[in-house]
């Protein structure tokens, strides 16, 4: 039925708009409002049918209904229907509640026909009318979606919640006060756990839901008068909803045929598409709320002993939020360990193990203000673990402790230590060397730092920790490359890492070198040199060489006799095996390639030889004299080749192939194999099967080499702090069992009443002082100039970059107030009050980098 | 011109060990069925039901929860709205009747403090294997000022009872609350003496 013209309309006579009917509406109005009159005349049947007793908006309604709910929706009157409530939108709210009216009474009358055809007329005046005041209509829209959603008819669920992802799609311009979602989010929920035995129409039922889900977070996300979609009571509902269809892939993917769902959008996919949308909008106060439920649901639904679908739960958690927001999950996920200290080991390791994925995925992002919060939780956890092991189990007050079981343990370990560097390799270098330090820090190093070690542990327990935080420290060093070896390795990283106490286990001794070795390897050298051999030609390796620079220099100077020692005194303990001399050898050859000067060159020349005399000393069992002597002998053959001396290389060449003829078993190529041939006694071995100091000093005295320091054999020098760190050592009972077993050991014996003042040392010191006291001059005379030429803005720069240095000065002191260096003058007692509390080691490094 | 076709609506929410028949309560009021061989819950299932008391539409939702473990904290959401929280065990079951503190437990967490709250003992058509005897747990109800009912979902003993009484138990909470928004509204359990199934009757 079209609207009624007034008869005359076109032919308006022109007196309408003559100034004497200033106020008369336009002819579109008044035609509106005639008709609205109509609508309201009762009983005066001006077309004299009964329709006409009905206001007008009943009518239109009314018609849009066919005899045969078959039929369909009437579209010409549905036409009409929708034209009528655009042009009197006021009128919108009536239509609303008339149809929703007869859509209940379908419903309870079950002429569910009727019903898709109100629901579907519902839709078109939604999308015809949007943005204009439908919200008032809107009410009894939803409250005609919540009708069809009360109802336990699939059908009519289904078609509540798709009008109802319409209407979510429709941006309204206007606030709503008084509307709840509260019902939706619990009854699309509860969709989402859909038990209906039809399984096709259960998956109907599911998809429903999560759409439904999707629906309200859409309409609220951005409407701040709406109660907050983020809150836990929602929260709480929809993402353990979302999580539940998540994991069922496993059981429905296999039921249905895989041909039927190939165009469809499978549930699963739903529902990683809504979870993702769901936290691609969450802002920083929301990222906790919305990832609490995913650890609840995974911990009630024990998912993380399977890990996979732990992982990829925190894989889309990772990159479908605001990446600036990501620690704030890894923060999370580390609270939850630590709540999960107690649990069992399989639940603990599926956790860092998301964590170690997430790391890595969060390296895009910002690592977060809380750089070694992050490591102390995991050491933490790792010294939990080790005492779990080591006790047998959880006796943390539990009613009951439970029997753990050590692989698992032992895994969970491996597993803290792979996500340490998994963190680390995210780590801008200034920032690893700190997690270095911090690392090193919690070593228990008897003498510098007293174990920590819980009471019940005792040696061994120390002993685990210190192998679990080597690992974790070489994790770190991975792929650590630093420009400036003096500041990222500072003393009170090196003089733990180098002590005598972390040389006496085997396993140890080994982490230490091949720390060191993943330290000073800057171009990816280590490869070249992973088994020893003799090389006859090193081009072939293709080694990558940088010239060694100022600072490396540096720190040579400062820290080469320290290393060689330790390199030495390695070599001299018993239970080496072949491990232990392949990193030797690595270390020796980097050491070479990455630090070397000449000075550096002609001591690690002199290192070599005195390994070669200690492998002459009967105290040592035969393999190990085997070994240092083919160690000795790969090196120099190494090194002679990086020295391009033609008469060194001779000389090494004529001593191998001597002992290639005579003596075999000391060259590498035979000790370093499975089942070496090794004589029964070892004599001290001379002639021209050994490497002669004088003639090799001589050799290179003729390329410019300080020959006078290379005829001196190398002795190691025990300083202070070393014999003091020693005697702390010795509170340890069982470290001063192996204490005295080295004791009688004749080499001990020969350097420990040393302090080794030569002439060579003294002629030394007095060539530094002499040219320290040049260049002294030499700068005073620079900076003079400089103050007197140059502009004022350059000096101000240049003292501002000094009150820096004052600066990293004052941190250098704090931190030494903080992990006291092993002086004489700190007192066992006082390393105690400092290391127990930890307090300082988590807020100083902060301090310092921000 | 109304869209509501009611005079009140209360949401309920079942709570209880798994297995106690928690479903079948449900089934047996809102469908009259007892599902034989009723499986596991999952997660949390709605149904609605309106009833007639003294003249006034009430419409009830019920909100039946999974008793697993594994869904505690979906279900655990689900408390906070709810105006009336049926905390049900099974008396052939000693282990469902000591889980109840934990639950009150939890209903303390989580729920409303205005909460009604009503015990029910459920499956008394196996009055052989009663493993719980009623007085014990009329006591255990009185100490904590809960109402208690004993049903059976199979036998429909008590069902109606069960909601209508909630029902009448929830109109007079919302009329007091109505009439003087003061805080002297009855404690519950108070009214625990009347007995409703006299006035009440289903539409």
């Amino acid at each position: 039925m079209p609207l009624p013209r007034l008869p005359n309309m076109p032919g308006m006579p022109y007196w309408l708009t003559l100034p004497n009917f200033p106020n008369f509406p336009s002819p579109r109005t008044l035609l509106l409002d005639c008709c609205t009159i109509l609508d309201h005349q009762v009983g005066g049947g001006v077309c004299g049918c009964c329709g006409a007793l009905r206001p007008r908006y009943k009518r239109l309604v009314d018609n849009i209904f066919p005899e045969d709910p078959e039929d369909g929706l009437v579209k010409a009157n549905m036409e009409k229907l929708t034209f009528y409530a655009l042009s009197a939108p006021e009128k919108l709210d009536r239509i609303g509640a008339y149809l929703s009216e007869r859509l209940s009474r379908d419903v309870t009358r079950h002429r569910y026909g009727y019903v898709c055809i109100a629901m579907e007329a519902l839709d078109q005046l939604l999308m015809a009318c949007h943005c204009q005041s439908i919200n008032l209509f809107v009410e009894s829209f939803l409250g005609m979606v919540r009708k069809l959603l009360e109802a336990d008819k699939p059908n009519l669920q289904i078609l509540g919640t798709n009008s109802f992802i319409k209407f979510a799609n429709i941006e309204e311009d206007t606030a709503s006060y008084h509307r709840s979602y509260d019902f939706f989010v619990s009854r699309f929920s509860e969709m989402c756990h859909s038990s209906y035995e039809d399984p096709d129409i259960r998956t109907k039922i599911r998809m429903a839901g999560i759409r439904g889900l999707q629906g309200v977070v859409r309409k609220t996300v951005n409407d701040e008068l709406q109660a907050n979609i983020w809150d836990p009571q929602h929260m709480d509902k929809i993402v353990p909803s979302l999580l539940f269809n998540l994991q069922d892939e496993t059981v429905e993917s296999q039921s249905p045929s895989p041909e039927a769902e190939k165009d469809k959008e499978s549930p699963v996919e739903l529902t990683e598409r809504c979870f993702r949308e769901l936290l691609g909008r969450a802002a920083y106060g929301n990222i906790k709320n919305a990832v609490k439920p995913v650890l609840m649901h995974l911990d009630n639904h024990s998912l993380w002993e399977t890990k996979t679908f732990a992982v990829r739960c925190f894989k889309i958690i990772m990159y479908s939020i605001q990446s600036q927001h990501s620690h704030l999950v890894i923060q999370q996920l580390l609270g939850h360990l630590d709540a999960n200290s107690k649990s069992s080991a399989k639940v603990r390791a599926g956790i860092v193990q998301v964590l170690s994925e997430a790391a890595v995925i969060e390296a895009s992002g910002s690592v977060g203000p809380t750089v070694l919060e992050v490591f102390n939780t995991l050491l933490k956890q790792l010294r939990i673990s080790v005492d779990y092991e080591l006790t047998g189990a959880y006796d943390y007050g539990n009613i009951g402790t439970k029997i753990i079981k050590e692989h698992e343990e032992r895994q969970l370990q491996e597993s803290v230590i792979k996500t340490i560097g998994s963190f680390a390799s995210t780590l801008p270098t200034y920032q690893r060397s700190e997690v270095m330090l911090f690392i090193m820090g919690k070593i228990p190093v008897p003498g510098i730092y007293p174990a920590l070690g819980s009471a019940n542990t005792g040696f061994e327990g120390s002993r685990m920790i210190q192998v679990m935080l080597l690992k974790s420290l070489l994790q770190v060093t991975v792929g650590f490359q630093t420009t400036n070896m003096l500041t990222a390795l500072p003393s009170s990283f090196l003089d733990p890492l180098l002590s005598f106490t972390l040389m006496e286990d085997a396993e140890v001794r080994l982490l230490v070198l091949d720390i060191l070795i993943s330290l000073i390897d800057r171009h990816d050298n280590v490869l070249m040199f992973s088994s020893i051999s003799i090389i006859t030609d090193i081009s072939v390796l293709k080694l990558k060489v940088d010239k060694c620079s100022r600072q490396d220099n540096l720190f040579m100077k400062k820290n080469a006799q320290r290393l060689f020692r330790h390199i030495y005194l390695v070599c001299n303990e018993e239970n080496s095996t072949q491990r232990h001399f392949e990193s030797l050898f690595s270390l020796l050859a980097l050491l070479s390639i990455e630090l070397a000067t000449e000075e550096v060159v002609v001591d690690l020349i002199r290192l070599a030889l005195a390994l070669q005399d200690l492998a002459g000393e009967e105290a040592l069992p035969v393999y190990n004299r085997c070994a240092i002597h083919a160690l000795s002998a790969a090196y120099l053959n190494l090194i002679c080749q990086l020295t391009t001396v033609p008469t060194f290389c001779q000389h090494v060449h004529e001593v191998i192939e001597a002992r290639q003829k005579e003596i075999p078993y000391l060259l590498p190529e035979d000790v370093f194999v499975e089942k070496p041939r090794l004589p029964e006694s070892l004599p001290k071995p001379e002639g021209d099967i050994v490497f002669l100091q004088s003639k090799i000093a001589e050799t290179l005295g003729g390329s410019g080499y300080n020959t006078e320091r290379l005829a001196t054999p190398y002795i190691p020098q025990i300083t202070d702090e070393d014999r003091l760190s020693k005697r702390k050592s010795i509170g340890d009972t069982i470290s001063l069992q192996l204490e005295m077993d080295s004791r009688h050991s004749p080499e001990r014996e020969q350097k420990t009443p040393t302090e080794q003042i030569t002439f060579e040392t003294l002629k030394q010191a007095i060539v530094d002082s002499v040219t320290m006291e040049e260049q002294e001059r030499e700068r005073r005379r620079l900076v003079v100039e400089r103050f007197q030429t140059a502009p004022f803005e350059e000096i101000a720069a240049h003292c501002g970059a000094r009150a820096s240095l004052l600066q990293s000065k004052l941190n250098q002191i704090f931190e030494i107030t903080i992990r006291p260096p092993p002086s004489p003058s700190g007192t066992l007692t006082a390393h105690g009050q400092s290391r127990s509390i930890p307090v300082y080691e988590m807020i100083f490094p902060d301090l310092c980098v921000y | 011109m109304s869209t509501e076709d009611y005079d009140y609506l209360f949401k309920i929410v079942l709570i209880g060990n798994a297995g106690v028949g928690k479903t079948c309560l449900v089934r047996r009021f809102t469908q009259g069925l007892f599902p034989p061989g009723q499986g596991a819950t999952i997660g949390v299932d709605f149904m609605i039901k309106t009833v007639e008391i003294k003249g006034e539409k009430v419409k009830l939702q019920i909100w039946d929860t999974a008793g697993q473990e594994r869904f505690r904290s979906i279900t655990q959401s689900y408390y906070r709205s709810a105006n009336a929280l049926i905390l049900t065990y099974d008396i052939t079951c000693e282990d469902s009747f000591c889980c109840l503190p934990e639950w009150l437990r939890e209903i303390e967490q989580y729920a409303n403090n205005q909460v009604v709250t009503i015990l029910v003992g459920n499956k008394i058509d196996l009055a052989d294997k009663r493993e719980v005897v009623r007085q014990r747990a009329e006591e255990f109800a009185d100490t904590q000022s809960m109402l208690y009912l004993e049903t059976s979902a199979k036998e429909s003993d008590n069902v109606e009872k069960l909601f209508l009484d909630l029902a009448c138990e929830l109109i007079r909470e919302a009329k007091q609350n109505t009439l003087d928004n003061s805080e002297n509204s009855p404690m519950p359990g108070e009214g625990k003496s009347i007995s409703y199934l006299s006035c009440c009757s289903l539409n």
